[in-house]
């Protein structure tokens, strides 16, 4: 049997496009579950001990029954900056609503160069000293901003990576915090 | 069938880089040095080396100098035998904005860049062949995300030879004839 060969072109042509946008559409959807990855979500977060900027020590599974926007970034990530601003008026926004973000600084700069930059940048949410082996336990976290939205209920709703719009982290943060009960006190 | 093989192969290239380009973070920056010829340089004298590299399509890495302190700046630190002194000149950064921050402009390199080394091989320094080598330290971002600092090993070979020797000046000659 002969094929006509511009049937065989047009069909890979076609197959080609169809595989961009799928890939496209997962990625750059309007959805907040869009561009996110599926091998955390749904998962519990993994839990871990790090040390804050106060020399505190915090645990993930402290803020259990809290959604929590759990930002990895650094001094040195122009975008994470850009971020930032927006996590302290939502913090505000949120927080009685039991949102608790959370940034992890992956940063090799000193603690205190950390804290003076957290200062400047007017930062009203903990912020504690990341590892490696926690960026690890979250996938490896290849490049920042990398952001894990967790739920309630300690489970991984969404998993964002690069600097979103601010409605975009908006439609995230409420998706968290509707996916598990509602303490009494946020009521 | 070798032009429609050649038109799948074709289209499944094309999908694999729109798909490079659509993913973010898959893509990996990547810098790199263009291979530089053995170099000649005069011993006692001050040599320029210009070293060629390439910022990936898509990123842009800090200048030398930064418009933000707290930004990691590009920097090229080379090991050299001892008879060998070493300078680095880097390019003024071009002033861009990006998606994340219009307001601000910052001083970047982005597609192809030269670093000017300055090689003064002592004057008695033997003559021959020599690996200079070193690493390139950048910290590069797309327009919407960060990557960790990286280094890139550099290497160059120079050639050290004998600086041609100086002018013989003529005896002095008595002024007057015998």
């Amino acid at each position: 049997m002969r094929r006509d060969p511009v049937v065989i072109i047009v069909v890979a042509m076609v197959v080609s496009l169809m595989l961009v946008y799928g890939i496209h559409k997962a990625h750059q959807g309007t959805g907040p579950s869009a561009n996110s990855s599926s091998s955390l979500q749904g998962k519990l977060a993994p839990d871990f001990t790090l040390t804050s900027l106060d020399g505190k020590t915090v645990h993930l599974s402290d803020y259990r029954g809290k959604a929590v926007l759990l930002n990895f970034w650094a001094t040195w990530c122009e975008p994470c900056k850009i971020e930032m601003p927006w996590f302290v008026e939502m913090q505000k926004e949120y927080g009685a609503q039991g949102l608790q973000i959370l940034g992890v600084a992956m940063d090799d700069a000193s603690p205190k160069d950390i804290s003076d930059f957290a200062k400047q940048m007017g930062v009203n949410y903990p912020i504690v000293v990341g590892k490696d082996s926690v960026g690890d336990a979250y996938g490896g976290v290849q490049f920042l901003p990398a952001t894990f939205y967790v739920g309630r209920d300690g489970k991984v709703v969404d998993k964002v990576f690069g600097l979103k719009g601010r409605g975009e982290i908006q439609d995230y943060i409420k998706k968290a915090l509707a996916s598990g009960p509602v303490t009494q006190a946020e009521k | 069938m070798k032009t429609i093989g050649r038109v799948c192969s074709s289209a499944l290239l094309l999908t694999l880089a729109a798909l490079a380009q659509e993913i973010p973070g898959k893509k990996a920056p990547s810098v790199t040095m263009t291979p530089l010829e053995l170099q000649t340089v005069t011993r006692g004298k001050a040599n320029k080396v210009e070293l060629q590299f390439q910022v990936g399509s898509g990123f842009h890495i800090n200048s030398n100098k930064p418009t933000l302190n707290y930004l990691i700046p590009t920097t090229l630190k080379l090991d050299a035998p001892t008879d060998i002194v070493l300078g680095v000149t880097y390019p003024v950064g071009e002033e861009a904005s990006f998606p994340f921050a219009p307001d601000d402009k910052l001083s970047v390199y982005s597609g192809t860049f030269n670093l000017a080394v300055g090689v003064r091989p002592l004057k008695g320094m033997l003559p021959g062949k020599y690996v200079l080598r070193g690493n390139l330290r950048y910290q590069a971002c797309d327009n919407a995300s960060c990557y960790p600092p990286k280094q890139l090993p550099v290497e160059f070979n120079v050639k050290v030879v004998k600086g041609p020797p100086p002018p013989r000046h003529n005896p002095a000659q008595s002024p007057h004839i015998h």
